[in-house]
């Protein structure tokens, strides 16, 4: 199939599928309110000079108690919750994204390298990338930021890079290893390209479909996994916003009857990470050759 | 085959120093433990007898010399908390971890699959529509969020079940389970629950995918054309294929366990192994954290050289890589 | 037959289990702490929350009582300063420890010598200070230590007495986790993460205490804690969260009782030179711009008294002519403006984020305050195993704590928290932002042999006024209020100490 061909099935299966539409609303809908943050929140969060302590532990607006402009309430620093959530989306998705650029760039180009050159090089990167893997991303990054305290976002996704980038890795190494046995991959190696040109033009695009499905899961696994940081304490810092650490205040509050400080950041961050998932999900279904398809 | 196995244990002791060392390392630059060590109310020159005494002015190649030799005969210091040795206070810990990981995955498991093969028998029934999406958001919810929900729908609204410890438990030699008592077992429900939920959907959507893709085989249409018993054919042949990666992935997750069992014990206060890492963290309890990491990564590590070997016997094409 | 005899057995064991799983018969309690204990070895750690354990199971040769927290005789009958120098005490007779060793003086000069010892005590300071620890007799102790130390045994209730004979037999990994002492409770079984339970020493010198058993369930989450108390788990609860206390005082069967605390929170600054803090009129505008009340009304729900000083009422030094400063934004920008900062200044605010009520909150609500004015705060927050060490090596710019000193004297208080940093003296080692006057460290070595209590008082006042007023050392915020919790059905005579410690011998039944 010619490319072309590709892409406008892909295109026309993509819109004929409820879930993956469903998905892809949910996605642009958080990233256009990250991006248009500063313009559509009532109140700037981690504004030291707007708070103030009169308004805080105030229930959503439709309750009784309830004050403008606190849509959602206020948390028990007279935070707007709305606000706070709109922020905390903006950290998940700068660390999800952060990681996956940087974790994803990193593996495939060492899967890249390691599938092509193989022997001692692919040996080496792959005993190490087991090592990693084995560990899980989620405790590697536990325990690195348990250890390396407070230092910030970049730390952050630093941390979960450094476990991360295995699963990059493996993926393309596998599929470098189907593709570099390709009909076209011999010609070209016949009409003497040399190997970069035949790892950038040749092989790079061909076996690099699987790594988009793994960037979609990655961003779901990824912000969870910030989100369950910052709610243990050794995620962002305590004056960024964050989902998790909006949760970890709000548990105090539990059995005081204050439900909105768990239910609505909580909520925001299942739609996210479930949006992200139906995408992941009909991207993987596109990809994958071998299912039986029905209609 | 032989060689396989040295070069994959030789492996294995390497990557275990390297963790030592890269633990030694970065908690040597790390802070200083001696103040909190000496008191609130300690001189300065209490303080450096504190450091004397406890050896924390050697150089760095001797300590971590000392550090390796003691951590080969299993001592690994003592806790600045509680002053006794570390790994004993971690190894007690160890039956109420294992006895929560061990129920959330026979849990996750059971259920799981269980769930993954009914739904792949009929895939576009309502049923199965609902249990796909219910497994859609059980990846999507973070594990501590879980509990949290638990705790509040189960414990504080209805209020049937404990969220906090282990309840009764009873010693049997070095072993404390809670299982034998029904106070204890009320109060790893919960629990087990939360640890379950995330691998419990992975695994659900797992086998649907994977006996999706046998049942598809031509292997599996002959068996219906010879008109075999559904149960026969589910359960001989394609689950069995199934199986394979389902186990693998099962058995190479245990780090997430590790992981996430640190989450669910932080929020059910259960007195297991992740709770005291994380209270070790806070307190920068360092001879504990290390020993965690260490023992950690001593199981995983194990597991993994087993999986291995396993798979060399089983496929013999791997040990001639 | 068999059927009617199975049925009567089920029913009884259902009766039995339903009757274990209820709460405990009258002569026994069950409490739910905020802290747990981290040893059984009475000297290893310092906090006041391992030492509140201790002090069920051990007693010293002193104590303080109940809700004033006077100081009174324990092992220890009488005590009198020889001299400078020399202490003497005389113990009391015929007390036993918990293994029928009979309690004698060799026991006190073991135990104060093992102070000393860093592998095993963290009252280190303690036991350097000790020149030589004499056997008179069997029930006669002379103490000498090394320089004059006015407030000696004030805190002495702190130290308790081990027992000579088992301590040495026994290998240390068994002192930690198995204390003999000759306290009112003896240990009968600690399960670390889950319970303490204690059975009452029926031969207890003072009278054996009322409370048979206590069951001590330490969680640190205060939610779960509280829903301990809600849900009839526990009688009793220490540290009641502030968010939670409108649903205790809610709750028809839970019964409140509060204490104002001895700790009090405040801000310190430094006076770096060159920095614009080491201006005093910078220190005084940030003190005037901070709105103590509404934190009181609204972070603290209430549940704080305003302080004016670090030092509370009972404690020597106190001054109850100093007043705190008005709350004006105003005025501290008017000075702000004189003293060349009317653009601000960025300052670095450290605190803990798990040591103090509302800690974490009281900064950011410091930070927000300070906004207003220009001065813009960088927090920098971090968990209390980070956040004092920081403190020791002083290099922080500004930071909150919170303190009370143990032996009701705030001349040791201000040694170590307001001296200069002077190491080798030992002076200043909780001295975190570089704070220096020449004059205060003075006064403050002057009364370090000041052994007179008159002449103490009289100078502690006037330091005290010196620092708060005119070099404006720190911003007192409030002290804290200890809240307990109890289950109205229990009726528990319970009045909190000061020091905030559980001792059960002074808790009883009403009926």
């Amino acid at each position: 199939m010619t490319e072309r061909r590709i892409k406008s099935r892909m295109l026309s299966s993509f819109l004929h599928d409820p879930s993956a539409l469903l998905g892809s609303v949910i996605l642009v809908i958080f990233l256009m309110a990250t991006l248009l943050a500063p313009l559509i929140t009532p109140q700037d969060p981690y504004d030291l000079k707007k708070l103030t302590l009169e308004s805080f532990l105030k229930p959503p607006l439709w309750m009784e108690g309830g004050q403008a402009p606190f849509l959602l309430g206020t948390d028990d620093q007279g935070r707007d919750i709305l606000s706070t959530i709109i922020y905390g989306c903006r950290t998940s998705l700068i660390v999800g994204f952060g990681v996956v650029v940087l974790a994803g760039t990193f593996g495939v180009a060492i899967g890249l390298l390691a599938g092509y050159y193989g022997k001692w090089l692919d040996t080496v990167t792959m005993r190490l990338a087991d090592t990693f893997f084995s560990f899980s991303t989620t405790l590697l990054a536990f325990l690195l930021l348990g250890i390396f305290k407070h230092g910030g976002i970049l730390v952050v996704i630093l941390a979960i890079c450094i476990a991360d980038w295995v699963r990059y890795a493996r993926t393309m190494r596998g599929s470098v290893l189907q593709v570099k046995e390709e009909a076209y991959v011999m010609a070209a190696k016949a009409t003497g390209a040399g190997d970069l040109r035949l790892l950038l033009r040749h092989i790079l695009p061909n076996a690099i479909p699987p790594i988009f499905v793994i960037v979609a899961v990655d961003l779901a696994v990824v912000i969870m996994l910030e989100a369950t940081l910052s709610f243990l304490g050794v995620g962002v810092p305590v004056t960024e916003p964050s989902l998790g650490m909006m949760i970890a205040i709000g548990k105090n509050y539990v059995y005081a009857g204050k439900w909105w400080m768990i239910v609505f950041p909580g909520g925001a961050l299942v739609f996210l990470v479930v949006g992200i998932n139906l995408f992941a999900d009909w991207l993987r279904e596109e990809l994958n050759p071998k299912i039986e398809r029905r209609g | 085959m032989a060689t396989y196995v040295a070069r994959r244990l030789i492996q294995a002791v390497v990557v275990l120093l390297a963790v030592s060392l890269i633990c030694f390392c970065i908690f040597r630059y790390l802070g200083d433990p001696v103040i909190s060590m000496a008191g609130l109310y300690a001189t300065f020159q209490e303080r450096e007898e504190v450091r004397r005494v406890f050896g924390l002015d050697k150089p760095t190649y001797v300590q971590y010399g000392l550090f390796v030799w003691n951590a080969a005969h299993g001592n690994f210091g003592k806790s600045f908390v509680s002053r006794v040795p570390a790994l004993p206070l971690i190894l007690e810990r160890f039956p109420a971890t294992f006895e929560l990981a061990t129920c959330a995955v026979c849990i996750a498991f059971v259920v799981g699959v269980g769930l993954g093969v009914l739904v792949s028998l009929r895939p576009y029934s309502a049923k199965s529509r609902l249990i796909m999406a219910a497994s859609l958001g059980g990846i999507s919810i973070p594990t501590f969020l879980t509990g949290i929900l638990l705790i509040m729908v189960f414990s504080v609204m209805v209020g049937i079940l404990p969220s906090y410890g282990r309840g009764n438990t009873i010693q049997l030699g070095f072993w404390r389970t809670g299982l034998l008592t029904l106070d204890g077992i009320k109060h790893l429900i919960l629990p087990a629950c939360t640890l379950a939920s995330y691998q419990l959907a992975v695994l659900l959507r797992l086998t649907r995918a994977g006996m999706r893709e046998v049942l598809a085989e031509e292997y599996i249409k002959t068996a219906w054309a010879k008109g075999l018993p559904p149960r026969k054919v589910i359960f001989k042949h394609a689950l069995r294929n199934v199986m394979i990666p389902v186990v693998t992935i099962t058995g190479l997750q245990f780090g997430e366990l590790l992981a996430f069992s640190i989450v669910t014990e932080t929020i059910y206060q259960w007195p297991g192994m992740g709770n005291l890492l994380l209270t070790s963290i806070y307190e920068n309890d360092q001879p504990v954290i290390v020993t965690y990491i260490m023992l950690a990564s001593l199981i995983i590590i194990t597991l993994n050289t087993i999986v291995d070997i396993l798979y060399a016997i089983l496929n013999p094409k791997i040990r001639y890589d | 037959m068999k059927k009617l005899l199975f049925l009567l057995l089920f029913g009884l064991l259902t009766v039995a289990l339903v009757g274990y799983t209820m709460a405990a018969a009258p002569t026994s309690i069950i409490v739910a702490q905020d802290d747990s204990p981290a040893m059984m070895n009475p000297y290893g750690d310092d906090s006041d929350a391992n030492l509140q354990y201790m002090a069920n199971f051990f007693d010293g040769l002193v104590q303080r009582k109940g809700a004033d927290g006077t100081l009174a005789p324990a092992l220890a009958e009488k005590w009198e300063r020889v001299d400078a120098l020399t202490w003497k005490f005389y113990l009391r007779k015929n007390v036993k420890f918990h293994n029928g060793n009979p309690f004698t003086a060799e026991d006190v000069k073991f135990s104060f010598e093992r102070t000393a010892n860093p592998e095993v005590s963290q009252f280190v300071n303690f036991g350097k200070s000790l020149e030589s620890v004499q056997v008179v007799d069997d029930y006669t102790v002379v103490v000498k230590t090394k320089t004059p130390i006015p407030w000696f045994v004030n805190n002495m209730h702190q130290l308790f007495i081990m027992d000579k004979e088992s301590t040495e037999k026994r290998d240390a990994g068994d002192v930690m986790v198995k204390p003999i002492g000759t306290g009112a409770y003896k240990l009968e079984e600690w399960v670390k993460g889950s319970y303490v339970k204690m059975v009452a020493n029926e031969d207890y010198w003072e009278g054996a205490p009322l409370i048979k058993k206590v069951e001590i369930r330490p969680i640190s989450e205060s939610s779960t804690r509280f829903a301990a108390l809600a849900s009839g788990q526990v009688d009793m609860l220490t540290g009641v969260p502030l968010e939670l206390y409108d649903q205790v005082v809610a709750d028809k069967k839970l019964e409140v009782v509060t204490r104002p605390a001895r700790r009090s929170i405040f801000l310190v600054m430094g006076s770096k030179p060159g920095s614009p803090l080491a201006d005093v009129r910078v220190r005084k505008a940030m003190y005037m711009a901070i709105n103590e009340d509404e934190i009181i009304e609204k972070l603290m729900r209430g549940h704080a008294k305003p302080a004016a000083q670090i030092p509370d009422p009972p404690t020597v030094g106190y001054n109850g002519e100093l007043k705190r400063l008005p709350y004006d934004p105003e005025g501290a920008k008017k000075l702000l403006k004189e003293a060349g900062y009317e653009k601000g200044f960025t300052v670095t605010l450290t605190g803990p984020t798990d040591r103090y009520i509302m800690d974490k909150q009281i900064c950011e609500a410091a930070a927000k305050y300070l906004a207003k004015v220009g001065i813009e705060v960088k927090l920098d927050l971090k968990p209390k195993a980070i956040f004092f060490p920081e403190v020791g090596q002083g290099k922080l710019e500004m930071y909150l704590l919170g303190w009370f000193d143990g032996t009701y004297d705030m001349g040791r208080t201000y040694a170590k928290l307001v001296h200069s940093r002077d190491l080798d003296k030992g002076y200043g080692e909780l001295n975190g932002a570089f704070f220096s006057d020449a004059g205060i460290d003075k006064v403050i070595e002057s009364t370090a042999t000041m052994l007179d209590l008159k002449e103490r008082t009289k100078t502690l006042q006037q330091l005290n006024k010196t620092a708060m007023v005119d070099q404006i050392y720190c911003i007192p915020l409030h002290y804290q209020v200890d809240i307990y919790a109890l289950q109205k059905a229990k009726a528990i005579n319970f009045k909190p100490r000061p020091d905030r410690w559980m001792v059960y011998k002074e808790i009883s039944f009403a009926k």
